[in-house]
C-alpha cells in the first residue's frame, strides 16, 4: 500500500505544480506548450491515477464499464470538447473553464487508463488509427489555414503546432510500419 | 446492461454539452462566438471618454443617433489594420452622400495608447484620406479604460514576434440607440456593405414616417 500512497502524493503534487498561476501562464503562452505539454501532462496524471486506484474502487466501476466501453466513450467526449478552439480560448480568459480543464482532462486520462487495456483489440486498432488520422488531419489543417483558430495565439504558433502534429503522426506511422513489417518494437503502441 | 446504460448516458450527456457549448453547432471559435452572441443579444455600449486625433475628449454618446462602425487599430500596424482602415476608406467613399454621412460615423480605436498620440492618430487618418468630420481615431485615456473597452467588445490583443500586435480584426456596428448590434469579420466587407445599406435605408424610412 505504501508505494501507492506515495505515488498518489506525487501525482497530486504534479497537478498542483501545473495549476500554479506562473506555471499556467508559462505553459499557456504558446499553443504548442498548451496543447503538447500541459494537456498531455494532465492526461498522464489521470492515466497513472487510474492505474493506482484502490482495487475495491476498480471493482465497483467494473460492472458499469465492461470491455472498457463507457470509459472510452467518456474519454472521446472530453477529448472532442477540448478540441473546440473556443473552449481553449475560454480556458485562458475565464477561470471556471480553466478549472473545468484541470478536472476533466485528468478524468479523461483516468478513463483511458482504466478502459484501454479492457478494450477489444479490434476496437483498439480502430481508435488508434482514428487518433493517428486526427493528428494528420489537424496538422495539415493548422499548416494550411490562413486564419487563426484561437484568438489567444499567433498564426505562426498555429503553423508550428501543425508541423509538430504532422511530425508526431509520421513518427507514429513509421513505428507501426517497422513493427508490422519487421517486428521491431521501438515504442509500445 | 449496466455498461450499456452508463455508455448511453455518457453519450447523451456529452452530445448535449457539445451541442450547447458550440451554440447549437454554430460557433466553434471564440471569434464566431462573439459575433453570434452580439447578433442575438445586442448590448448597450458604455459611455467611455476617449481622446481623439485633435486631442479633444470624445464620448461615444456624442454620436448618439448615428450608426457607428468601430474598428480596432494601432498605428504602427503593418498589415491587418491597414486592410481594416483601407476598407473603411472605401466605405466612407461609398456612403459619402451628405444625407448618409449624417447617419453614419466611423471610429478607429487604438489599443496602443502609449504610442498612439493624437498626432499619430491624425497621421493614420490622413493615410486613408479620411474625412475628419465623420471618421475619428481615438485612444482610451487610461489602462483600466482600455481594458474595459477591449473586454466589452471581446477584442483579444496579443503581442507578436515583431514587437507589434495580433488582434481580433473586425467591424463593430453600434446602432443609433447606442447598442452594439453586429460584428463583421475583415473578410465580410461585402456583407457589411449590404448590412449598412439596409439599416440606413430602414432608418431613413423611420425618420420620414
Amino acid at each position: 500500500m505504501y508505494p501507492k500512497a506515495k505515488q498518489a502524493w506525487l501525482l497530486l503534487a504534479a497537478l498542483v505544480i501545473l495549476a500554479l498561476p506562473p506555471m499556467q501562464r508559462f505553459l499557456e503562452q504558446s499553443m504548442v506548450m498548451h496543447m503538447l505539454v500541459q494537456i498531455p501532462a494532465l492526461v498522464i496524471i489521470g492515466w497513472i491515477t487510474g492505474k493506482i486506484l484502490p482495487e475495491n474502487w476498480k471493482d465497483n466501476i467494473a460492472p458499469w464499464n465492461r470491455w472498457g466501453i463507457t470509459g472510452i466513450a467518456l474519454a472521446i467526449i472530453i477529448m472532442t470538447y477540448w478540441m473546440l478552439p473556443r473552449v481553449q480560448d475560454a480556458a485562458i480568459s475565464e477561470w471556471p473553464v480553466e478549472l473545468t480543464k484541470f478536472i476533466t482532462v485528468p478524468i479523461m486520462g483516468m478513463a483511458l487508463g482504466i478502459s484501454w487495456p479492457q478494450l477489444n483489440p479490434i476496437a483498439q486498432g480502430v481508435l488508434k488509427l482514428e487518433f493517428w488520422a486526427t493528428f494528420m488531419r489537424l496538422g495539415w489543417l493548422y499548416l494550411d489555414l490562413p486564419d487563426r483558430l484561437c484568438a489567444n495565439y499567433l498564426l505562426s504558433d498555429q503553423r508550428v503546432f501543425g508541423q509538430l502534429l504532422l511530425l508526431a503522426g509520421s513518427i507514429w506511422a513509421v513505428a507501426w510500419t517497422l513493427r508490422i513489417m519487421f517486428g521491431i518494437r521501438i515504442v509500445n503502441t | 446492461m449496466r455498461t450499456f446504460l452508463a455508455t448511453f448516458l455518457v453519450v447523451i450527456a456529452g452530445s448535449l454539452i457539445l451541442w450547447v457549448s458550440t451554440d447549437e453547432g454554430r460557433a466553434f471559435t471564440a471569434e464566431e462566438a462573439r459575433r453570434l452572441e452580439i447578433r442575438e443579444t445586442p448590448r448597450p455600449v458604455p459611455d467611455w471618454h476617449l481622446q481623439n486625433q485633435d486631442a479633444e475628449t470624445f464620448r461615444i454618446q456624442d454620436w448618439h443617433g448615428h450608426f457607428i462602425v468601430v474598428d480596432f487599430i494601432y498605428t504602427s500596424c503593418p498589415d491587418v489594420c491597414l486592410i481594416l482602415s483601407g476598407n473603411l476608406k472605401t466605405l466612407q467613399k461609398d456612403f459619402s452622400t451628405e444625407e448618409k454621412s449624417d447617419k453614419l460615423r466611423f471610429l478607429s480605436i487604438s489599443f496602443d495608447p502609449e504610442k498612439d498620440t493624437p498626432q499619430r492618430l491624425k497621421e493614420h487618418l490622413s493615410h486613408f484620406s479620411a474625412d475628419f468630420r465623420y471618421w475619428m481615431a481615438a485612444r482610451p485615456i487610461n489602462p483600466s479604460q482600455k481594458k474595459a473597452i477591449l473586454d466589452f467588445f471581446k477584442v483579444i490583443v496579443i503581442p507578436d514576434e515583431y514587437g507589434g500586435y495580433t488582434h481580433s480584426a473586425g467591424y463593430h456596428i453600434i446602432n443609433p440607440d447606442g447598442k452594439l448590434v453586429a460584428i463583421f469579420g475583415i473578410e465580410q466587407t461585402a456583407e457589411l456593405h449590404t448590412y449598412l445599406n439596409q439599416v440606413l435605408k430602414e432608418k431613413e424610412n423611420v425618420s420620414k414616417s
